[in-house]
């Protein structure tokens, strides 16, 4: 996302000025921590919830803009990149952000994703992936470990799961970073750096569901995972940073991000960022201001006999 | 040689798709156009961009009717035919469209090579009591076809045509001027323009007959313009600022026109990934507060349907264009049909609340975005644009449609609202959502959901809520119903025979009710442009008739009930029963209606 001319309001934007009713997750779920992040980052930014659209697709993660006080479109399974496309088009003076799961983005809205990312339109898109289906009451989805039991394949799941994050490298991502619900700062400073960046920024974000699989993330300990650290990435997390590996790594290397993306183990940071691609709304944009401008009034004078 | 004057008259040119038949015709009637005939043309399209030359499939040509006064339709049966070759003949014969007197010009070129074939169709040709008038391509022409790669043979047949229509040499290669001037050399065209002339003069003096339409140059601005561009045109006009569509037939050229011209009126024209992306983005535009677009047909409305119901429960406009086909699944992509009003109607899960807007003929279809806008934002329900194959391809020739640069659809004029025979909504509808605002009103933050929600927006899942979410939404109809007009009748209002149709079906109608009545058979029509509401006083207008009649390009027999038929009989539950319901993908004929009326009358 980039910036826009800002029409503000008079009042200060607040974490309590940001809130609706309240959230109905489940007592412990990692999309609490998500939705702070989210609004920390709005707060940070002073963004005019006015010139702000959250959109989102179905399942926990499609509950989200309900809980954030903008302009909100709660839209249909596996397709919120579609909406926000429309956004993207026909607003450019807003800011558009997607919440999605790993089944909305991954499994029903799969090619959406792919053409988001290829259109690199401008939008912050996070990935809300708690490795299985949570609103439908526990089935695989394909980010879910293999073996883990789930209602639809309750031996075990049976495949290896879907890496999400070579996927997108895969399709050309302008913008790729990964955090997780449990590290604020990471989270809202992931948020900020796709913000700033002007295209299409997906952001993965390993989130909790204590209902369904509690054991998915340590996040209690962090030995498990590791920071990527650049002077043009992401600061890692403070406090887990002290307890663990923290890798240098440039953004700017799509070869290196291709290897801590495939790694079996876990990263967090930027993996990949590259200013330089297209955006697809600039370029309509662009075609339209740049046409030669005709009075709709002789709209029909060319098929006259 | 006998000039026969008439006041109506059709013919037909097939040939192997590739071959230029279609330009041929579209040359031919811009120069009867100009000379203040009127024309009506319907495109004959394979499926396929190339089938294999001389083969069935391979059918593609253009059947054009040409009258001294303001025609409809494309008419009944055809009286010549000009054919490439015997296959394609023979294909077209079998739709049963030719008259008792109708003449065909073969081509004789391919006969040495398929004797045994030219023979079957000559006499089958026989056994019709068709006659046959063979020709060749003159031995100069073929040396000019081949030096041109094997182009140039839609010039000759044009030509020939042109000669049997009595037309001026001169204005005929004008128009191939106009259309070639500028895309093919100076050599290149002087080619075709001596092969259009020998053609002319071989008919000149080896057919011996010539029929004349007489006509007169008009003194009003007309326009010669197909269904599709005529919508594109519509579009524009109608002040929509984004286009959102995925490559189907025969929806699709919409989108190749607006990608020419839109950005030039300040238009984004958006391809998709998909159909359900292209109406998600549509959505998404019209909820930035944004007029937008999206454009199907067949197998696309299917997949658009999730889509539908959001908007429905959301409640952001939406407009989707449906440019019915031939189905189920993909069906005949180039043949006409309206057997999707029950999917557009009923096709989401859920109870549907929309109201369908349909076109009768090009002049509606330019007018039509303005009503779906229109319909659309004063009532935030998903406005169903209904054309077909037939509307969208066929060209005609009209008076020039006033341009009425819309913006506030509150502004819509009088006259456009009574062509859809339709009154002012009231200013208020109620919503379910009281705060309707878009992004950058300071006092307007919200969220929609397709979730059941109260009046503040807020999920909700409580009895009271839903019937009240369900009431409003349907209210919104009733107001339509309400404020929708008597529709278009033809004949007296009361009788023995009322004929129902809606769509593309009008000019048969129209012309059916005309020819009957001149018959002195007492026959009446009415045909609905809104097919859903139905305006309140139907009942009462179909209770002055003994019987009630449906006339649809869609499937029905003794068990079935037509799409039509069962919609106006749940409606009114008066014993509406489909007369014609036929889904061959060839339109109605006037004759046929008159002859199945006469038929149930006697």
């Amino acid at each position: 996302m980039s910036t826009h001319v800002e029409n503000k309001s008079a009042e200060p934007v607040t974490v309590k000025s940001l809130n609706t009713d309240n959230p109905r997750w489940c007592a412990g779920c990692g999309d609490y921590g998500i939705l702070m992040g989210i609004k920390r980052f709005m707060v940070d930014r002073q963004l005019q919830p006015h010139l702000t659209v959250h959109v989102s697709g179905i399942g926990c993660s499609g509950r989200a803009p309900n809980y954030i006080n903008t302009y909100g479109v709660h839209s249909i399974h596996g397709r919120p990149i579609t909406v926000a496309l429309g956004l993207a088009l026909a607003r450019p003076d807003l800011d558009i952000f997607i919440e999605s799961g790993d089944g909305d983005a991954l499994s029903i809205g799969g090619n959406h994703l792919v053409h988001g990312i290829n259109k690199n339109f401008n939008c912050v898109f996070l990935l809300f992936d708690n490795e299985l289906y949570a609103l439908t009451k526990s089935q695989t989805s394909p980010t879910t470990r293999k073996g883990h039991p789930t209602n639809t394949q309750p031996s075990g799941t049976y495949l290896d799961p879907l890496n999400p994050l070579t996927l997108v490298l895969g399709a050309g991502a302008s913008f790729v970073a990964s955090t997780a619900d449990w590290m604020p700062d990471h989270l809202a400073s992931t948020i900020a750096a796709a913000f700033q960046h002007k295209g299409f920024s997906f952001v993965h974000i390993s989130q909790r569901c204590p209902h369904y699989d509690p054991n998915a993330f340590d996040y209690k300990t962090s030995s498990w995972f590791s920071f990527l650290k650049h002077e043009k990435g992401i600061t890692p997390d403070k406090r887990l940073a002290e307890k663990t590996e923290v890798v240098e790594h440039d953004p700017t290397s799509l070869e290196g991000a291709f290897k801590y993306a495939s790694s079996e183990r876990r990263y967090f940071g930027l993996f990949y960022q590259n200013s330089a691609k297209a955006c697809y709304d600039d370029i309509l944009h662009k075609l339209r201001d740049s046409a030669e401008k005709k009075p709709r009034a002789k709209i029909l004078d060319r098929f006259q006999i | 040689m006998s000039v026969e004057k008439k006041k109506i008259s059709r013919f037909e040119l097939l040939m192997d798709a590739g071959f230029g038949a279609q330009k041929a015709g579209d040359i031919l009637i811009t120069a009867f156009a100009k000379m203040g005939k009127y024309v009506y043309i319907e495109p004959m399209i394979p499926a396929e961009i190339s089938p294999p030359p001389r083969t069935r499939p391979a059918l593609s040509g253009v059947i054009i009717r040409l009258a001294d006064f303001d025609i409809t339709n494309i008419g009944n049966d055809t009286d010549i035919i000009l054919a490439s070759h015997e296959i394609v003949l023979d294909r077209r014969i079998d739709d049963e469209e030719t008259n008792v007197n109708c003449r065909v010009l073969l081509d004789m070129g391919d006969k040495p090579a398929n004797e045994e074939s030219y023979e079957k169709v000559c006499k089958r040709l026989t056994k019709m009591g068709i006659s046959t008038y063979p020709f060749e391509i003159t031995a100069e022409s073929k040396a000019l076809i081949q030096s041109l790669s094997n182009s140039g043979q839609n010039m000759y047949y044009l030509g020939m045509l042109s000669s049997i229509y009595n037309m001026p040499k001169e204005i005929v290669i004008a128009e191939i001027n106009k259309t070639f001037g500028k895309k093919l050399k100076e050599e290149i065209l002087s080619k075709n323009i001596k092969i259009y002339e020998n053609g002319y003069d071989y008919a000149k003096a080896n057919i011996l007959f010539s029929i004349e339409v007489a006509g007169v140059p008009s003194q009003t601005e007309k326009i010669l313009i197909d269904g599709n561009t005529s919508l594109s045109m519509g579009i524009i006009d109608a002040g929509i600022k984004l286009f959102s569509g995925y490559p189907i037939t025969p929806a699709s050229s919409i989108m190749h026109t607006l990608a020419k011209v839109f950005p030039s009126y300040g238009g984004l024209v958006h391809q998709a990934e998909d159909e359900i992306a292209a109406i998600g983005t549509a959505i998404g535009s019209y909820f930035g507060g944004v007029p937008a677009i999206t454009c199907t047909s067949g197998p696309g409305l299917s997949l658009k349907q999730e889509f539908i119901g959001y908007a429905t429960a959301a409640e952001i406009p939406l407009i989707v264009i449906d440019a019915q086909r031939s189905g189920p699944s993909t069906g005949m992509p180039t043949k006409t049909e309206q057997s999707d009003l029950p999917a557009v109607l009923f096709g989401n899960h859920g109870d549907n609340t929309k109201v369908i807007l349909s076109v009768a003929n090009v002049i509606d279809c330019f007018y039509a975005p303005q009503m779906a806008r229109y319909l659309t934002e004063k009532l935030r329900v998903p406005v169903m644009l209904m054309s077909d194959f037939q509307t969208a391809n066929s060209y005609k020739v009209i008076d020039k449609p006033k341009v009425t640069e819309m913006n506030n659809v509150d502004d819509i004029q009088d006259f456009v609202l009574e062509r859809f025979h339709m009154s002012r909504l009231p200013a208020n509808i109620e919503m379910v959502r009281d705060n309707q605002a878009a992004p950058g009103d300071l006092q307007g933050m919200r969220r929609v959901t397709g979730l059941n929600s109260d009046h503040l927006g807020q999920i909700n899942y409580f009895s009271k809520t839903s019937q009240r979410a369900h009431a409003i939404r349907n209210s919104k109809i009733h107001e339509v119903r309400k404020a929708l007009t008597k529709p278009e009748m033809f004949g007296p209002e009361q009788g023995n025979i009322l004929i129902v149709g809606w769509g593309s079906s009008r000019g048969a109608i129209e012309e059916a009710i005309n020819s009957c009545r001149a018959q002195g058979i007492p026959a009446s029509g009415i045909h609905f442009k809104i097919v859903y509401p139905f305006p309140l006083m139907i009942k009462e207008i179909f209770s002055k008739f003994k019987k009630v009649v449906t006339v649809e390009l869609a499937y029905g027999d003794e068990f079935k009930l037509s799409p039509l038929a069962m919609l106006l009989r749940a409606e009114t539950l008066i014993d509406v029963q489909p007369m014609i319901a036929k889904a061959t993908g060839r339109p109605l004929r006037p004759r046929i209606i008159m002859e199945q009326v006469k038929e149930l009358l006697s």
